[in-house]
């Protein structure tokens, strides 16, 4: 064994303990606007892939592929270092100098764009998965279409999705981790900036960990929440329970 | 930004090319590896015996809550700790991708067992056959065709998480190009060739995989 | 043959079988019907084994399964069973569903199993159908195959669980034939459906359950006729439509 002084307390004490609530406040922050963009513009692309009108269709498709088929850290370094320069100089002036945080905002529209092109797929998946006959009876009542998806379609279709949302909601979570690479102050960023500072790299890791153990729990305890509050008898048997 | 030089991706092919050759040496070693511990975590899930069913679940619900990036740093510290001696970058990349999606596959596994009905078991189970016997000849047969399209999916995801390794410096094709950008300043014909070569893997992949689903369907 | 001495099983609240006492002499062809639920199927899954039950014994051949020492996999060696779904391997051809317990299990030459195997798919009656794969086959041969997949152990018994409920009309019909001149044949049977006409035909015993317990029991003629509790009289009404 290579040796190894172990310092459990760096964990605590200032100003380490500072910088890794701080890189909580920064994932926290990044995880949820990322979750809800995302779901905004997933829902939309989502309900793109299924309308008749086959130039969105095809729209929403390529949107999904592209976005499903290029790693994200691809992604963000192409927003980062890339994109930018593409932008009129203005623009990536601003970026750059003016803007303060521009790094968290460049990973927000990458992160959240990467994000909702999965959601699309569960929307997609799950407004499929509903039978035609379940149209068919909403419209021998007299709905029109804009009711049918709006009282039977729609209500059917969140509650169908959760499973799948909430995996993405914890993929979300897990992936800003990957916004330190362009040097966002998050979580991971902290815990290796502590590792630098005194070299107790076990120690911040692990701290890291359970933070991002803790954000897991708590996002399933929420929408398990959520998804009880909608549950309707019968309907979905929600797999494994996790 | 004045005008694109294209120029720089065949005046840098070598080394860009050596490094997707990491990145698929990585992906390779992570998929074996991590489907073979997988296999082994997803079937103690299974188990009834609490001391095999307990570590497994736990170790599955850890890793499935962690980011990858922080797990690559778990053992970029832990291997040579646990080595005795530094074993280089690429040895640590693939310690840690085999750990983590050893994960993923066992859930899979897992899944793909359960999804097999009790019937099938009662009824080997009728004919005299052990549990050995029947998961050997009636359930995996059946469970690894089901499973097939799920850990194709699974082996692509892989494929992309390669680039996470970028963050310890091992030269896979991202950090090959990242490279090159900072002696180049040519992130946009960078990034998106890289962009460009994981979109035409990963989509003939996953295209393939949806060819294997759809002639499984009419067997 | 077998005995059942007081069986009951509960989960929690709920008694699933409740004090069942039955004997099943060799030869004979019992018959079990009753309603959803009332236990039927759990009976005849307690007899092989394959569901566990806390209190009460039962005895095949005088061998005890609540002993811990008994050796189940042997015993269901010699018992045979086909389900509701038919649970025929969707990966194995239909002649290798048939060999694959004698070759794996009793260690039988492949050569001898595979002609013991067309031997039986001739007895029920569909031996074209070796090569293919079950889900090429209509319900009502699948089922068949699964009574020769049964039969290709050498059963001394063989238990049927609902082996006609999930089949098409049409088809049940070939799947009784078969069952019937099984029991002509000599088989013992222990049946659990509601295919009354069959249990006139061969039943030399009929039990009727409800809520775990034994209602009634009678002979095709005491208990179709002359049915004396009013839960069972409830029921043949209900079912002779």
């Amino acid at each position: 064994m290579l040796s190894y002084n172990f310092n459990w307390s760096i964990i605590w004490t200032a100003p380490y303990g500072q910088w890794m609530l701080e890189g909580l406040w920064v994932t926290i922050r990044l995880g949820l606007i990322c979750w809800f963009i995302a779901l905004a513009l997933g829902i939309i692309i989502g309900t793109f892939r299924v309308t008749p009108f086959r130039p969105l269709r095809v729209f929403g498709a390529v949107y999904t592929e592209i976005f499903r088929d290029i790693p994200l850290l691809v992604q963000l370094f192409f927003w980062y270092f890339a994109a930018p320069s593409i932008l009129p100089k203005s623009i990536e002036m601003w970026l750059y100098r003016g803007l303060p945080n521009s790094e968290f905002w460049i990973v927000v529209v990458g992160l959240s764009i990467y994000t909702s092109s999965r959601i699309a797929e569960h929307i997609r998946a799950g407004m499929q998965s509903i039978s035609q006959d379940q149209y068919h009876a909403a419209l021998s009542t007299g709905f029109t279409h804009f009711q049918t998806y709006r009282y039977i379609i729609i209500p059917y279709a969140v509650r169908i999705m959760m499973p799948p949302l909430t995996a993405e909601c914890l993929t979300v979570f897990k992936n800003t981790a990957l916004a330190m690479t362009v040097g966002v102050l998050e979580t991971t960023f902290m815990s290796q900036q502590i590792e630098a500072y005194t070299f107790q790299g076990i120690e911040a890791t692990t701290a890291a960990s359970l933070i991002y153990m803790g954000i897991s729990l708590s996002v399933v305890l929420i929408m398990g929440f959520v998804e009880r509050r909608l549950a309707v008898p019968g309907l979905i048997t929600r797999a494994g329970g996790r | 930004m004045d005008g694109y030089d294209w120029q720089v991706i065949p005046n840098n092919l070598q080394f860009l090319m050596h490094g997707l050759f990491t990145t698929f040496q990585l992906a390779l070693v992570a998929i074996s590896g991590g489907l073979l511990l997988g296999i082994l975590v997803g079937m103690a899930r299974l188990s009834s015996i609490r001391i095999i069913y307990y570590p497994a679940t736990a170790f599955v619900n850890v890793m499935r809550s962690l980011p990858l990036i922080l797990v690559i740093f778990w053992f970029y510290f832990l291997v040579p700790l646990m080595a005795g001696r530094p074993m280089g970058d690429f040895f640590s990349a693939c310690v840690a991708f085999v750990v983590f999606e050893a994960a993923y596959f066992a859930e899979i596994v897992r899944a793909g067992i359960q999804s097999i009905s009790t019937g099938q078991m009662q009824a080997a189970y009728s004919t005299g056959f052990n549990y050995r016997d029947t998961m050997r000849y009636i359930i995996i047969p059946q469970a690894l065709r089901n499973m097939v399209p799920s850990l194709l999916t699974q082996a692509v995801v892989v494929f992309q998480d390669t680039s996470l390794a970028y963050v310890i410096g091992l030269k896979e094709f991202l950090r090959s190009a990242s490279i090159v950008d900072a002696r180049e300043m040519r992130s946009v014909e960078l990034y998106a060739f890289v962009g460009a070569v994981y979109f035409l893997i990963c989509f003939a992949m996953s295209k393939f995989s949806k060819k294997l689903e759809a002639k499984r369907g009419h067997a | 043959m077998i005995e059942m001495k007081n069986v009951s099983k509960w989960y929690g609240d709920f008694r699933v079988l409740d004090n069942i006492s039955e004997t099943i002499e060799r030869g004979q062809v019992v018959v079990i019907c009753g309603p959803s639920g009332s236990g039927k199927s759990t009976v005849l899954k307690c007899l092989n084994g394959l569901e566990k039950f806390q209190q009460g014994d039962i005895l095949v051949d005088g061998v005890s399964l609540k002993d811990p020492s008994t050796d189940l996999i042997k015993l269901r060696q010699k018992m045979g069973m086909v389900f509701q779904r038919f649970e025929l391997y969707p990966h194995l051809k239909v002649i290798d569903n048939i060999t694959i317990a004698p070759v794996k299990v009793m260690k039988v030459p492949v050569k001898d199993a595979v002609k013991r195997a067309m031997k039986l798919l001739e007895r029920v009656g569909i031996p074209e159908q070796a090569d293919k794969y079950p889900g090429n086959l209509s319900g009502g041969q699948q089922q068949r195959v699964a009574i020769a997949r049964a039969l290709a152990m050498d059963p001394e018994i063989m238990l049927f669980d609902e082996p006609t409920s999930a089949l098409d009309p049409e088809m049940i019909k070939e799947v009784l034939e078969v069952m019937i001149a099984l029991a002509k044949s000599g088989m013992t049977m222990a049946v659990v459906t509601h295919e009354m006409g069959f249990a006139r035909e061969v039943a030399d015993e009929i039990i009727f359950m409800d809520e775990g317990r034994i209602i009634e029991r009678g002979t095709d003629q005491t208990f179709f006729e002359n049915p004396k509790t009013e839960r069972a009289k409830d029921f043949l009404n209900k079912i002779l439509f």
